[in-house]
């Protein structure tokens, strides 16, 4: 039960994570073709300097330096590098027998450190060889590891025990890295060094805290110019943190998010610490629950209001989404939690109710944001409604509506239901502050309403799967035509085009969900096919014809 | 930082890593004492990974209720040390301890626990990889296949229980 509650809240997480991602990705490409394009205005003398920086607070956007252009040789050499350094590698993993195996050590070990020698020279003592000697010094270090291995080889050192050949090969590269600020040789390190972590944790069945500890005091700082060593590293704590889940490793997961937090607050213009350090202690939040089933996790509170405030501090958007998937999975492991203490089993269609009515909720606080002015309405109007959606399309199958009905779980039920008081008296709010009188907001207020009115005729009667499938499909259809008609009415394409969307979408699904049990499979196709290309191509035509009119307006 | 000083100091670095980790090897070899140890046949599908052969022991399993031991259960991961004792040709597990004993003058040799059911324990004693010339490993995998292994492995352990694979015969 335990994996399958992870698995389900760590896919929302994720698909709504893409989704918002996706939406926020166009504006982005604008973005940065704005920022490339102001350098060409500027040099071109059709603005000045002060008028470029205008537009770039205009939009909250930082001067971007115009990103160096590949070079040939540089790249050339690289691959010439890489290549004769896994030949190498090749060469002692074929054991080579005819040479005794200390002289084959001997030999590799000299080749080695002719080849660091080399690197050496060219990089400082050479000049005009700068990017031989550092991919020289590249070659050297994976010579290194070469040699480790044919040791490890000679002595026949178990795969059990890979992770300590890892360290042995990471670690003696690290000053290369660092001292001669060789960045191939820095993301060659970091890439060993989020292997040693996993193949030292599986081997040993611990968690591995020196890895954490070693790339915050050193690879994480040296790392600063070094854009994809950074990510590289990142990338590796955050799985780090994402392995603790599965192997109840909560501590190393706390220590990790908050040392990504660290160096949020440290380095405030890297947000990509505070994105990670948001999605670890979400990771952390879990790794609890796997260990302390019974205990809700109240501590996982301080973070995720602190991450909150930093949000809206630093006015960060994005990360807004982060703090709400962290809100949802957190409410939902402290449910879970107290539904075993009281031994209640788990029950899918309170549970997917639950959600739904989280969603609504979370778009309620998007309405509420919108009309008192406050930041990010959008993001939190777009992720509640994404979350409404998919738990409303999902509720508005009958076979599951039927499959998901079990024994009643009293702790989701109630908590559905203080969330739908709550949803309630933000309704009533809406309507008594005066912000319901143009249509657009009419429209909204009535989607929502009817989204919770929907959820609570399945909360109150799960055994009603009939009507809990019209109601449902009902709801499905609402929420589709207020997308349209909010699209009209704002004059918003992407709402309307959405609205469209969900409808094909309803019409599809219940096709194939009515349809499929037939035996006649062709006719299924053909008929299907049939009223997706008519259908699809008569709603195309309109939807075009729309939206032409709205910009046209 | 003088950039030599880096170069010269690196090549220490790592010419003392790599004659640190031969040494810590050669001292196994130089001290240790041989014992024999008896396979068992392991799945055909796991047992030749590219240039390396996959062993499994008679000691790699034990059973708890046949041998000495100060526990019933071990935690996986955890290092343990198991007695050896010569029995007709080859050498096999006497008994399980946390540590080797300061008395004790006999044969341990150093496992992990990979994991213990049912008074049960799996061990692995790190010489479960044996490296072979490309192709050679073919011989080997023909005398580890069906119900029992003709393939004995002779075996060297330090003082300190840390073994390493002498020599594997294949018959």
């Amino acid at each position: 039960m335990i994996l399958g509650i992870i698995s389900s809240l760590l896919w929302w997480a994720v698909v709504i994570f893409i989704i918002v991602k996706l939406v926020s990705g166009g504006r982005r490409k604008h973005y940065s073709w704005l920022q490339r394009e102001l350098s060409l205005w500027e040099e071109k003398n059709i603005i000045n300097k002060e008028q470029g920086d205008a537009v770039l607070s205009l939009y909250k956007l930082k001067r971007v330096t115009a990103r160096k252009k590949m070079d040939m040789v540089k790249v050339l050499t690289l691959i010439g590098v890489i290549f004769v350094g896994l030949g190498v590698i090749f060469f002692v993993g074929s054991n080579w027998q005819r040479i005794p195996s200390h002289a084959r050590t001997t030999m590799l070990l000299a080749i080695t450190i002719a080849t660091l020698y080399a690197g050496y020279i060219f990089s400082y003592e050479k000049e005009g060889f700068v990017n031989l000697g550092k991919s020289l010094l590249l070659l050297a270090s994976l010579f290194w590891g070469g040699t480790i291995a044919l040791i490890g080889q000679i002595y026949n050192i178990p795969t059990s025990e890979n992770w300590y050949i890892m360290l042995l090969w990471a670690f003696p590269i690290v000053p290369i890295a660092v001292l001669f600020k060789n960045n191939y040789v820095h993301i060659l390190a970091s890439i060993l060094f989020v292997i040693w972590n996993f193949l030292y944790s599986s081997s040993n069945n611990i968690a591995n805290y020196y890895y954490p500890i070693f790339i915050f005091l050193l690879m994480l700082p040296t790392a600063k110019n070094l854009i994809s060593s950074r990510r590289i590293n990142i990338i590796g704590l955050v799985s780090a943190s994402l392995y603790c889940c599965f192997n109840k490793y909560e501590w190393l997961a706390l220590l990790i998010s908050a040392g990504l937090l660290a160096c949020y607050l440290v380095q405030k213009e890297e947000r990509v610490y505070l994105y990670t350090a948001c999605l670890s202690f979400i990771f952390w939040d879990i790794a609890y629950f796997t260990v302390r089933q019974l205990q809700p996790n109240l501590y996982f509170l301080l973070p995720l209001g602190f991450m909150l405030y930093l949000t809206y501090k630093d006015n960060i958007e994005k990360n807004l989404v982060f703090c709400l998937a962290g809100l949802m999975i957190g409410i939902n492991l402290a449910l879970s939690s107290v539904s075993q203490m009281l031994n209640y089993p788990f029950n899918g269609l309170q549970f997917t109710i639950f959600q739904s009515l989280l969603g609504i909720s979370i778009y309620s606080a998007g309405i509420v944001s919108r009309n008192r002015g406050y930041l990010f309405p959008v993001i939190y109007k777009i992720f509640g409604y994404l979350v409404t959606f998919i738990c409303v399309y999902l509720l508005a199958f009958k076979a599951l509506l039927g499959e998901w009905a079990g024994a009643v779980n009293n702790v989701y039920l109630f908590g559905s239901l203080i969330l739908a008081g709550i949803i309630a008296l933000v309704a009533v709010d809406i309507v008594r502050s005066g912000n319901f009188k143009n249509k657009s907001n009419r429209i909204e207020l009535a989607a929502l309403i009817v989204a919770l009115i929907g959820s609570l005729i399945l909360l109150l009667s799960p055994r009603t799967v009939l009507l809990n499938t019209i109601t449902m499909n009902s709801v499905l259809v609402v929420f589709a035509l207020s997308s349209i008609f909010l699209g009209v009415e704002l004059k918003k394409p992407p709402i309307f085009t959405l609205g469209i969307v969900i409808f094909v979408l309803f019409i599809i699904t219940r096709y194939i969900d009515v349809t499929w049990k037939l035996k006649e499979k062709s006719l299924f196709f053909i008929v299907g096919g049939l009223v997706i290309l008519f259908l699809g191509t008569f709603l195309e035509k309109q939807r075009r014809k729309i939206i032409e009119r709205m910009k046209s307006e | 930082m003088n950039k030599k000083l880096i170069f010269i100091a690196v090549s220490f670095l790592w010419i003392a890593v790599a004659v640190g980790l031969i040494i810590s090897k050669q001292h196994i070899i130089r001290t240790g004492r041989t014992v024999l140890l008896e396979t068992v046949p392991v799945d055909p599908r796991d047992f030749l990974r590219g240039d390396y052969v996959i062993l499994r022991y008679k000691i790699s399993t034990l059973d708890l209720q046949q041998i000495q031991s100060e526990k019933s259960y071990y935690r996986r991961g955890k290092r343990v040390y198991v007695k050896l004792e010569p029995r007709e040709r080859f050498w096999e597990a006497a008994a399980v301890k946390t540590k080797i004993p300061v008395s004790d003058n006999g044969v341990y040799i150093k496992a992990k626990v990979k994991y213990s059911y049912n008074k049960k324990l799996e061990l692995n004693y790190g010489i479960e990889s044996y490296f072979v010339p490309e192709g050679e490993g073919k011989d080997i995998e023909k005398n580890m296949r069906g119900n029992k292994s003709s393939v004995e492995v002779e075996v060297l352990v330090d003082k300190s229980g840390n073994a390493i694979i002498k020599k594997v015969f294949a018959q």
